[in-house]
């Protein structure tokens, strides 16, 4: 890895904090902390972290709503931290734009691991360009644009993006996609993809509610066709 | 005899009925079998006093008035006159004329001769009795009720013998008793039809009684029977002072107090599942924190002082048991309060058997018997925890190697069947206990009574299996070589909704999870963090 990843961690709880910012430190990244959804917008504006370790049990605005407002501006990787595995809890989080999530208590290492996957899904590869319709996906620089215009992507939308389009009219499992984009384990969440999806079709599809190039196949995943 | 009744009677309607019919019967025979029987009588005696009385006067005044005497024209005569009374009968005169030559006289020689009087009573009127203080006369009028020989027309005969010197003559008359037989005939029909009338009523009275009585019963039934169904608020409108009345208000108040107590249960349930679900949530901020320094100490034990690094070992390895702990327990309430939801996913069923196995270096332990292309609908998590906890107590208990087959099967219903065996060559789970080896912090052996796990993770297959609707069961292996064997079965697709309908369903899910969204906003806003509002998110692909 080129550079130490620089990380924001905005977490309520002191002791939580204090702790994973001495592990987060031990494992190599550097992190700065925040201890509450306005500080950490500060933050974020002030210092450009590369990630962003977000508590949804926030005092003042949660984390969701923290989530959805680096949004409107930022395309940066955030990951979720989670006192409830319960689902609707990670639904709202995937909805409101977080990149993928861990369930407190969370252990250092998986943290890192996901943190890591989701540094490498910006990594730059292959140098060629595809085109699917008006879109336009160009590997070497690492941008998509349609008619023309840049879309914002995050990372792991590029990533999802990138991935499908490698194998164009292929369908791709829900499992694989988690492999390949989310470097998750067998046990993946597959709404993680559901919802990147959705969000992709927000930025890539003409109309978002009747997709051209992103189809479902049902039963088994995604696929990216070239309108006809 | 009660029973029997109800063998042969089996409603309450029809054994009313029966009895309201049989005493209505009894009443209606008695009565008119009493009156026909002393109407015959009354009609009989009335016409037969009529008939004789009127017959031994006419007797008088004819044949009392021959000559001593008499030829046998002289007797033809009298038998015409005697018979030609306003009483209808036929008279027959027989005695001996002037000159010895007996002689009868008939006043209608076809219909009455002397063979229809029957020879008791021509003996009995031809018998002289000798006269004293109790007997004033040698003769008497005797009588009889008959039928003539075709025996439909029933006729009265009667005979006397005139008192007298020589040979008198004797006197018989046949009256025909037809007009009464038909007048008690048709009084019997008449008795009959109101004996059928009032069979008729008595069935009808009984079926309104029973209506009265069996309509409350069956509205009580029926509300015992919601009652039973779980609908506790059910209530009987109560209305009159009578038994049945009395019936439903104690109905009332035992479903009252019975509701009360079940509320009652039910709130201290919830209270402690809440109680439970609480405090689990909160050991997991401290935990998070702990798990994180945790870690750090763990890297670096080898620097530690050799005093304290045994210590920090300790707290290593058992902030993890606790750590496993609450995360049991999280699950465990996310059950308990109906929250945990089904994440579907088309997947490999050897594939994830081989990843959860690999997954925690369980390769060499295990023989594995699954053919890979098995696809099958279902939440891949929650089939590793199944997994995980069963295979992990396998070699817990029953050391390795574990063998794990995977098939599928027909079930009863028809619908395919996911089984997986999980088979240990242990010593078995002793039989008393298999029932229990769901249960919650249920050890099987008492003399481990801290096992290395936490004593939930059989339930929460259990758990997981259900959600799915499958099931896990518990067996030992009867062969030689023994051993527990867990088997879970899972419905084939049959878990959760069908399959998307492609880009339909995922708008109707994003719909769904924005909907969500609002509502957990309006939570918060009411002050709540959610918990009332988390429940019933269907995965909708």
């Amino acid at each position: 890895m080129a550079r130490v990843p620089f990380l924001l961690l905005i977490e309520d709880d002191d002791a939580v904090r204090t702790a994973l910012e001495m592990g987060l430190t031990r494992q190599g990244h550097r992190v700065v902390t925040a201890a509450s959804g306005e500080d950490g917008l500060k933050l974020l504006r002030e210092q450009r972290p590369d990630l962003i370790v977000l508590d949804v049990m926030l005092p003042g605005i949660d984390g969701f709503e923290v989530c959805r407002r680096i949004r409107r501006t930022d395309q940066l990787p955030i990951i979720l931290l989670t006192a409830r595995s319960d689902d609707i809890d990670v639904v709202v989080g995937l909805e409101s734009g977080a990149d993928d999530y861990v369930v407190k208590p969370v252990q250092g290492r998986v943290l890192d691991a996901r943190i890591r996957a989701v540094m490498r899904r910006g990594e730059r590869e292959s140098n060629d360009a595809a085109t699917f319709g008006s879109l336009v996906i160009d590997r070497s620089a690492m941008t998509v644009t349609k008619n023309g215009e840049d879309l914002q992507l995050t990372p792991t939308e590029l990533r999802l993006l990138l991935e499908l389009s490698r194998r164009p009219g292929q369908a791709l499992s829900r499992q694989q996609l988690l492999r390949l984009v989310w470097e998750h384990d067998y046990l993946g969440d597959s709404r993680l993809v559901d919802a990147c999806v959705q969000r992709l079709r927000a930025k890539v599809e003409d109309v978002p509610s009747s997709p051209t190039l992103i189809r479902t196949v049902r039963g088994v995943g995604y696929r990216l066709d070239a309108p006809q | 005899m009660r029973g029997r009744l109800a063998g042969v009677l089996p409603t309450l309607r029809l054994r009313l009925v029966v009895v309201f019919a049989l005493v209505a019967l009894t009443a209606a025979v008695s009565a008119s079998g009493i009156a026909y029987w002393l109407n015959r009588d009354a009609v009989l005696t009335r016409t037969q006093n009529a008939a004789l009385n009127d017959f031994r006067k006419s007797m008088e005044d004819n044949a009392g008035s021959l000559p001593r005497r008499y030829d046998c024209r002289q007797l033809w005569d009298a038998a015409e006159k005697m018979a030609n009374t306003s009483q209808s009968y036929e008279v027959l005169l027989t005695g001996e004329d002037a000159r010895g030559a007996p002689c009868t006289a008939a006043s209608d020689q076809d219909a009455f001769t002397m063979e229809d009087v029957p020879g008791q009573l021509r003996s009995a009127v031809g018998k002289r009795r000798p006269v004293d203080t109790g007997n004033s006369y040698p003769y008497h009028l005797y009588w009889q009720r008959s039928a003539d020989g075709g025996g439909s027309e029933p006729f009265l005969v009667g005979g006397a013998k005139m008192i007298g010197e020589g040979p008198t003559p004797s006197g018989f008359m046949r009256k025909s008793l037809g007009p009464e037989r038909d007048d008690l005939n048709s009084l019997a029909w008449s008795l009959g039809i109101a004996t059928g009338v009032a069979l008729l009523g008595a069935m009808l009275l009984a079926q309104a009684a029973a209506s009265t009585v069996l309509r409350p019963v069956r509205r009580l039934g029926d509300a015992a029977r919601r009652l039973g169904e779980g609908k506790l608020d059910t209530r009987l409108k109560v209305s009159g002072t009578d038994e049945l009345a009395e019936l439903s208000r104690t109905f009332n108040r035992t479903a009252e107090s019975l509701e009360n107590r079940v509320a009652d249960l039910s709130a201290r349930e919830e209270s402690s599942r809440r109680f439970v679900a609480d405090m689990s949530h909160e050991l997991r901020t401290p935990m998070t924190a702990i798990s994180a320094v945790t870690e750090v100490l763990e890297e670096e034990q080898e620097n530690l002082d050799p005093m304290i690094a045994p210590a920090v070992q300790i707290v290593v390895s058992e902030t993890r048991r606790l750590n496993d702990l609450v995360e049991n327990l999280m699950e465990v309430t996310r059950f308990d309060a109906g929250t945990a939801n089904l994440v579907l996913d088309h997947v490999d069923v050897a594939d994830q058997v081989t990843a959860c196995i690999d997954a925690r270096a369980w390769l060499d332990a295990v023989e594995l018997d699954a053919d890979r292309g098995l696809m099958v609908r279902l939440d891949p998590r929650r089939l590793d925890v199944i997994l995980a906890n069963l295979i992990g107590n396998a070699l817990k208990h029953g050391g390795s190697p574990v063998r794990i087959s995977v098939r599928t099967e027909e079930s009863p219903s028809g619908a395919g069947e996911l089984v997986i065996e999980v088979a240990d060559r242990g010593p078995g789970i002793p039989e008393e206990k298999l029932p229990h080896v769901f249960d919650r912090f249920f050890k099987a052996s008492a003399s481990r009574p801290r096992s290395e796990g936490s004593g939930l993770g059989l339930s929460i297959a259990q758990e997981n299996a259900h959600i799915h609707g499958g099931s896990i069961s518990a067996r030992n292996d009867p062969s030689p070589e023994g051993g527990a064997v867990f088997t879970l079965r899972l419905p084939r697709g049959s878990a959760g909704p069908a399959p998307g309908e492609g880009e339909a369903d995922e708008e109707a899910e994003a719909a769904a999870a924005r909907e969500e969204d609002d509502r957990r906003a309006r939570g918060r806003a009411e002050g709540e963090d959610g918990k009332g509002d988390r429940g019933g998110r269907r995965d909708g692909r």
